[in-house]
């Protein structure tokens, strides 16, 4: 296939000075707002290839690590001494005013079972439930006043990861794979890992919503062939390539009889990326050419199973980011409890959920660090809400989305941050409150682009993932 | 007005000043700032306090305003259109009304804010609560009467800026009334076939460019056929095109294309997009949605019988109102009421914590859904504030919300061959004659009120509760609603006596099992107010009815109690045994208190349920009185009309439910300011937009006008909406939105025209259909006329927005797959039903995944399959088939390596591959002997065109060299070929 398309981009090792080069020579040249308002180019032209940025971005990949169910913030980052002086006490006596909760449950007010240290430069408070993660907490800037919108876990759910609480809108993966394309067209922009469990809202939390399906988050199942359609049928390569050429010779003639429209063409085109996709996907679920230290890092010797499970993910998500691609996120393993979502035993469950993810995060933390990558990748670690400073029944935790932790770590963070607080209870954010609009403008933000001009023409209006919400939480970044 | 508010407040903060003495504690004052005491001040000289207000002001209250509230709420742009730089901007207020009620803290709505409260609006600064120093300095200021000397700054700074919606509905072009334009001339007169072409024509003239010369026979034909019934000419078909010289052939070809069964299937799915058809809600679980298929055969039915448009909008918005509906013609059931199901298949969660906000979010998308969809109109936009472009206020959201909340949701029986009602008819004569012939009894029953009011608690029970209803007499209360032909009153006459179950019927009740035990329906009580936490109903009934209580329509307590404990009754929660009883709903009704509900009884058949009355409280039910109320009557006398009676009750067919809108308590409802329920405004009736005459009046009201000529959009959104499906982009390129941020019309007069024709040709869709595909412009060839020089051609219409040829387009989703089992020969054009559940790859997990379905759908038609909102088939959703949550009339076009693949690898097209050549062997016996002639057709079948001496030579030795290359297996081999033949663009195009 000699044709080059001019919508083709170069597959793989572009470097910044290159892709700046081809941006100014107009291979690129299609800037973010004004490929929105017709999808007649999402037809004749990659949706993936890299598009400039509004300006200089801090970080070129993100790692999203979905802390699915919604961890306790007061487990774990928010350490709140008065749950110890009035645990067991009546909380409506005590805290006050209860907001509805999920499953109506109200226990006591129930102290924290874990003990806090603080560690690193930065004196920050973490639990004992994540050993590993202390150690690099210095990299690490919390967040300790996000908020949501929603108690119930599937519309959290959508609210985290498309900034509307309803079904169907696309993945903040989508609109950043809109807005940046990626580096790697073998390679979806938007991978997801998954780590056995589909959160509740299912695929949807990774769909396109209105933009075009090419941004779709593509689910990745553990193994070597971890999507659909990716392995080859034919038997061995020269007969599924006997068959290209034939399309491919066909194809020209029709292409020629249709005037050489770029929809045919660009549609051709796709079968050669098609085809280099089915070796490129295989060969980067193929981990045996890490090196043993590397692997025990990661957890993959962990006698624990699901830190097994996750640190291969966590491995994975590190192998994307050096072939490019722009959004990695990260499932839960599934038999730890019900994900995060300790409505009852709490000790059991996220001591489990801890173990899982403490010591592969560090290690892609550290990994990423040690071969220069973050600097250029922006790690997030969220729920999509916390939980209750009182019990639910006796010994769980219901949902809170009026005050939890999350953590960004890497391209464009200010390690060693914290910003705001909530109550003495550790149940509402009182200072510096954010809400998840505000996350997803400070993704953007640190990938270099204006979350109010990333937009999209949908239902007659310039749609954002941030609605018409969001402002950076200046306090993270470097 | 300034000055009348001015006084006012003046007045106020005398009042304070007289009256609040003592009432307030001395805030902390740790500056020394002087505080003026309200308690030293009463009657005292005014402007010494005047003074000591000014002060604490100036030194408290205004650098507070500066640093935390000015950020958002000062200067030409604020939020919620409230300014707190001057005295007046907090007069006046914002969108949720005045800001500051000088003198009373608790109803100020600034002081709920920075308390953090969140009832009213969110919690203020949003970032961060002020501490609560500041707070009680506010709070005090207020109360105080909030001394404020501050001016606005210029008049421009607080005045909002006016919404002017008839400026608006004058000055966009959509909102003008249909008009008729002349008819164009063109330059070469030969070659318009179709008054359309030269609307078209004179365009190409003016730009100076020629119409491409007509698509060859095969070309044109396999477009039409894709584009008419989403499926392939076949052989036989192509042939007899080949072979028909006639002046008609095309009208032969397009007559027998609509006339096809398939016309419906492929255009109903377009319509599908628009109503955001699925089969299940979604959300964490992905319950299903009964019963949504019936809509779907709804559809395409209504499409294949060509139902006139205006009656097809009329049906979709109020068809259960219809006093005439339209009747199935060969089953005679109601057809029109199930075109209002498309209401009711949105996404839905289970378990709200906020069940208002549910319930606001799903009106949304119902409007949404009928803006885009019957307007191209972003209604939706207004539900926070005024359109920011349209003519549309936030007003006429809330006039659409009020007609959604005057209807409600229900399951409606249909009753095919209206045989069910012939048997009722004659069920009720039969109880007649049967009732005539009895004597009256010496003992005449007694009223059942009286035995309840011998129970010894219900002298304490009947004061502290309310009856919701009481089924005396022989009619349902007033607004009781029902459907079906299941529930009867049961008056006192004698014909109570005369039962077809046997369970006894007794007087003053109502009872679904009076017309037999297998009558279906639902019986609704109008909406109320719930003002306790218990519903006692006495009633009588067996496990297989449902009494419930829906509150603010959240519906999904029939699959989900959490957070909704206690209101439903069903299964052997309702079983009395054939006892009357009280029972109870309760549980959690008590955190619904205030909120507006009512009450559905439901008959889904098989058995039966009686009811006596019903009752609100906060008290237990009373005791049960186990009197016998009903005097025995012997009917020996007349046993075999009894048990002519019971005979025809036991004919009854069972039913078949659709879902469907019903009527339910009219209301008008408040707007929610800026979206949010817990801000409550002016409330509006149910009306239809202002711009479009604002009337008020009932949904079916509201039909009649959106299903008019009159109604600038109706007709114009339609044709456009055909014009884009056949010509690959609409005349109005965004198809659901014609507002001013849509994109305006390339040809104005010819949408005029097309609307204005198809309305006067009675808006028949099949019609306009075939006036648009035998037309010149259609039949165009898609490669441009070489008298038109590229430079031509990148000036004056490089999109070929002018259409100077036809469009290029990749075929849809259904269509490739639909093009694949009739190509292989393996399609089931089996019609109608339940869908094929989804084919679930190890890929599609998650929660509320069901048992997978079969690879190949049943070789059903695409349309016929599931539609899961949590596991959408990847192969569609690949090809662009839109997720169904709200009106796509236009679907994205992508074009990505993903399609390659599917093509490629997907097992589905492997397995069809295999079929076509195993069939194709099958078929042809000398099949080895002439191979060749196998592949010209199958490359005729699959591509609609003859291949080429050269290019079945080639594909020959592909055959012949593949065979070696895999060993011998020439099977396989041709299987190869079969594939390569749909991967081929020749397959995914239509030129």
């Amino acid at each position: 296939m000699k044709r080059h398309h001019c919508g083709r981009f170069r597959d793989s090792g572009l470097s910044r000075r290159e892709m700046l080069a081809s941006v100014g020579s107009g291979l690129g040249s299609l800037a973010v707002a004004s490929l929105l308002a017709d999808d007649a180019d999402a037809a004749t032209t990659s949706p993936l290839a890299p598009k400039p940025t509004h300006f200089q971005p801090r970080a070129k990949h993100v790692i999203f690590l979905y802390m699915d169910g919604g961890p306790s913030q007061v487990d774990t980052f928010d350490h709140k001494p008065l749950l110890d002086k009035y645990n067991g006490a009546d909380p409506a006596q005590t805290i006050g005013n209860l907001a509805p909760t999920q499953f109506d449950n109200v226990g006591k007010v129930l102290a924290s079972p874990w003990k806090f240290k603080r560690h690193g430069q930065s004196g920050a408070a973490v639990s004992s439930l994540f050993p590993y993660l202390a150690e690099v907490v210095d990299d690490l800037a919390f967040v300790r006043s996000m908020t949501s919108e929603f108690s119930e876990h599937t519309s959290a759910n959508y609210f985290l990861h498309t900034g509307n609480g309803l079904q169907g809108r696309p993945s903040m993966g989508a609109w950043m794979g809109y807005g940046l394309g990626t580096e790697n067209a073998q390679l979806p922009g938007f991978v997801v890992l998954n780590g056995g469990l589909i959160p509740p809202g299912g695929l949807d939390c990774f769909g396109s919503g209105f933009l075009p399906s090419a941004y779709q988050g593509s689910v990745f199942l553990p193994g070597k062939n971890p999507v659909a359609n990716i392995r080859p049928h034919e038997p061995n390569d020269r007969l599924q390539r006997n068959k290209l050429d034939l399309i491919a010779s066909f194809d020209q003639g029709f292409l020629a009889e249709s005037d050489d429209d770029p929809e045919v063409e660009a549609a051709i085109q796709n079968y050669e990326t098609a085809y280099q996709m089915q070796s490129a996907v295989p060969e980067l679920m193929e981990l045996s050419d890490e090196d043993a230290a590397t692997q025990r890092m990661y957890g993959l010797e962990s006698s624990f199973k699901n830190t097994n499970v996750f640190g291969r993910q966590c491995l994975i998500a590190r192998r994307l980011v050096e072939r490019g691609v722009r959004f990695i996120e990260l499932t839960c393993p599934s038999g730890n409890g019900d994900r995060w979502d300790q409505h009852h035993s709490l000790v059991d469950g996220h001591e489990k959920n801890c173990r899982t993810v403490d010591q592969p995060i560090a290690a892609l933390l550290k990994d990423l660090k040690r071969r220069g990558l973050l600097d250029s990748t922006l790690v997030v670690w969220a729920g999509e809400f916390g939980r209750t400073p009182f019990a639910q029944g006796s010994n769980g935790r219901d949902h809170n989305p009026f005050g939890f932790t999350i953590w960004m770590a890497g391209g464009g963070v200010r390690g060693g941050a914290s910003v705001g607080e909530t109550d003495e209870w550790g149940y509402h954010a009182i200072r510096d409150r954010f809400e998840i609009h505000d996350l997803h403008a400070t993704m953007l933000h640190l990938l270099g682009i204006d979350h109010t001009r990333s937009t999209f023409r949908f239902s007659g209006r310039d749609m954002r993932l941030t609605d018409v919400h969001g402002r950076l939480i200046e306090g993270v970044l470097a | 007005m300034r000055g009348i508010a001015l006084t006012s407040l003046m007045t106020c903060v005398f009042c304070v000043l007289l009256t609040s003495a003592g009432a307030a504690e001395t805030p902390e004052n740790k500056s020394g700032t002087p505080v003026p005491d309200a308690a030293d001040s009463g009657g005292a000289d005014d402007t010494q306090n005047e003074a000591a207000q000014a002060e604490f002001f100036e030194t408290q209250i205004r650098p507070l305003l500066v640093e935390h509230c000015y950020d958002c709420h000062s200067g030409d742009d604020v939020e919620a259109s409230l300014w707190l730089d001057s005295r007046h901007g907090w007069q006046t207020g914002g969108d949720s009304g005045a800001a500051i009620v000088a003198g009373d803290v608790e109803n100020s709505i600034l002081i709920d804010a920075v308390r953090y409260t969140e009832n009213v609006i969110p919690g203020m600064p949003p970032d961060s609560k002020l501490s609560d120093q500041q707070i009680k300095l506010l709070e005090r200021w207020v109360e105080m009467g909030a001394f404020d000397p501050r001016e606005p700054e210029s008049d421009s700074a607080s005045a909002a800026i006016k919404f002017d919606l008839e400026g608006r509905r004058q000055s966009h072009w959509s909102w003008q009334p249909i008009t008729s334009p002349a008819v164009p001339d063109v330059n070469d007169a030969s070659w318009p076939r179709d008054d359309l072409d030269r609307f078209i024509q004179a365009r190409l003239d003016s730009a100076g460019l020629v119409p491409a010369a007509d698509a060859d026979k095969l070309t044109w034909l396999r477009r039409v056929s894709f584009d008419l019934t989403g499926l392939p000419p076949t052989i036989d078909q192509i042939h007899a095109f080949e072979n028909d010289d006639s002046q008609h052939a095309k009208t032969t070809v397009v007559d027998r294309l609509i006339g096809s069964m398939h016309f419906g299937e492929k255009w109903a799915r377009h319509w599908m997009d628009l109503t955001r058809y699925a089969d299940s809600y979604g959300h964490e679980f992905d319950y299903a949605i009964d019963h949504a298929y019936e809509y779907r055969d709804y559809l395409i039915r209504a499409f294949n019988a060509d139902v006139p448009y205006d009656q097809l909008v009329r049906e979709h918005i109020a068809g259960d109102l219809m006093t005439d509906p339209r009747m199935n013609p060969t089953e005679s059931f109601n057809e029109s009421i199930i075109g209002t199901g498309f209401w009711y298949l949105h996404e839905a969660t289970h378990a709200p914590t906020d069940v208002l906000q549910n319930e606001a979010d799903i009106a949304s998308n119902q409007i949404d859904v009928f803006g885009k969809t019957f307007l191209g109109l972003t209604i939706a936009c207004a539900r926070c504030h005024d359109h920011k472009f349209d003519a549309i206020s936030t007003a006429d959201y809330y006039a659409m919300f009020s007609h959604l909340q005057s209807s409600c949701r229900q399951d409606y029986p249909l009753d095919p061959g209206q045989i069910n009602a012939g048997k009722f008819q004659q069920i009720d004569a039969l109880r007649d004659q049967i009732a005539d012939r009895l004597s009256e009894s010496s003992e005449s029953p007694r009223r059942r009120d009286r035995e309840l009011a011998s129970a010894p608690d219900w002298p304490r029970f009947e004061s502290k509760s309310v009856l919701l209803a009481d089924f005396r007499g022989d009619r349902l209360p007033t607004d009781w609603q029902t459907n079906g032909h299941a529930f009867a009153p049961i008056d006192d006459s004698l014909r109570y006596a005369v039962s077809t179950t046997d369970s006894e019927l007794v007087p003053d009740t109502v009872d679904s099992g009076a017309r037999g035990a297998k009558a279906a329906g639902t019986l609704r009580s109008p909406s109320f107010e719930l003002t306790d936490t218990r519903i006692h109903i006495r009633l009588r009934s067996d496990a297989h009815q449902m009494v419930r209580l829906v509150i603010d329509n959240y519906e999904m307590n029939k699959v989900q109690q959490l957070l909704f404990a206690g209101t439903i009754l069903q299964k052997k929660n309702i079983d009395t045994q054939g006892k009357w009883r009280w029972m109870t709903l309760s549980g959690d009704i008590k955190k619904y208190i205030g909120h507006r509900a009512y009450l559905e009884i439901v008959d889904s058949g098989p058995g039966s349920i009686a009811v006596d009355q019903i009752w609100m409280s906060g008290s237990d039910a009373p005791a049960d009185q186990p009197t016998k109320v009903v005097p025995q009557i012997d009917l020996a006398a007349i046993s075999s009309k009894i048990q002519q009676l019971k005979q025809l009750a036991k004919s009854l067919r069972p039913p078949r439910f659709v879902i469907a809108i019903a009527e339910g308590t009219r209301r008008e409802m408040p707007i929610y300011i800026r979206g949010s329920h817990t801000n409550q405004g002016a409330k509006v009736p149910p009306r239809i937009l202002e711009a479009l005459g604002g009337q008020t009046g009932s949904r079916l009201d509201l039909a009649d006008r959106i299903a008019s000529l009159d109604n600038p959009l109706t007709a114009r959104v339609m044709v456009n909406r055909i014009w884009h499906h056949l010509l690959g982009k609409g005349i109005v390129a965004s198809v659901d939105d014609f507002g001013p941020q849509g994109i305006a019309p390339t040809h104005p007069e010819l949408l005029d025209h097309l609307a204005t024709e198809f309305a006067r040709d009675g808006w028949s869709i099949q019609n306009l259909v075939r006036r648009i595909v035998l037309s010149r412009t259609y039949g165009q060839s898609s490669v441009a006329n070489p008298a038109n020089s590229a430079d031509q051609i990148a000036n004056s219409d490089p999109t070929n927005a002018l259409l100077h040829r036809m469009n290029i387009r990749r075929l849809p989703a259904e269509s490739i797959r639909d093009g694949i089992l009739v190509v292989a020969g393996t399609l089931d054009p089996k019609p109608f039903g339940p869908g094929v559940p989804t084919h679930r790859t190890p890929f599609m997990t998650g929660r509320g995944a069901r048992e997978s379905g079969p690879l190949d759908g049943d070789r059903r038609r695409t349309v016929y399959l599931t539609v899961y909102r949590n596991f959408l088939n990847p192969f569609l959703m690949t090809f662009d088939m839109p997720n169904p949550f709200g009106p796509q009339g236009r679907r994205s076009r992508s074009n990505v390596p993903a399609q390659s693949l599917a093509m490629m690898n997907d097992p589905f097209v492997i397995e069809q591959a295999e079929q076509w050549v195993k069939q194709s062997i099958a078929a042809d016996r000398n099949f080895d002997q002439h191979p060749k002639r196998v592949i010209s057709d199958m490359v005729l079948r699959a591509h609609g065109h003859h291949a080429s001496d050269a290019q079945i030579e080639q594909l020959w030795q592909f055959v012949h060299s593949q065979t070696a290359a895999r060993g011998g297996d020439q099977q396989a081999a041709w299987q190869d070929l079969a594939q390569s033949l749909w991967n081929m663009k020749a397959y995914l195009f239509l030129r």
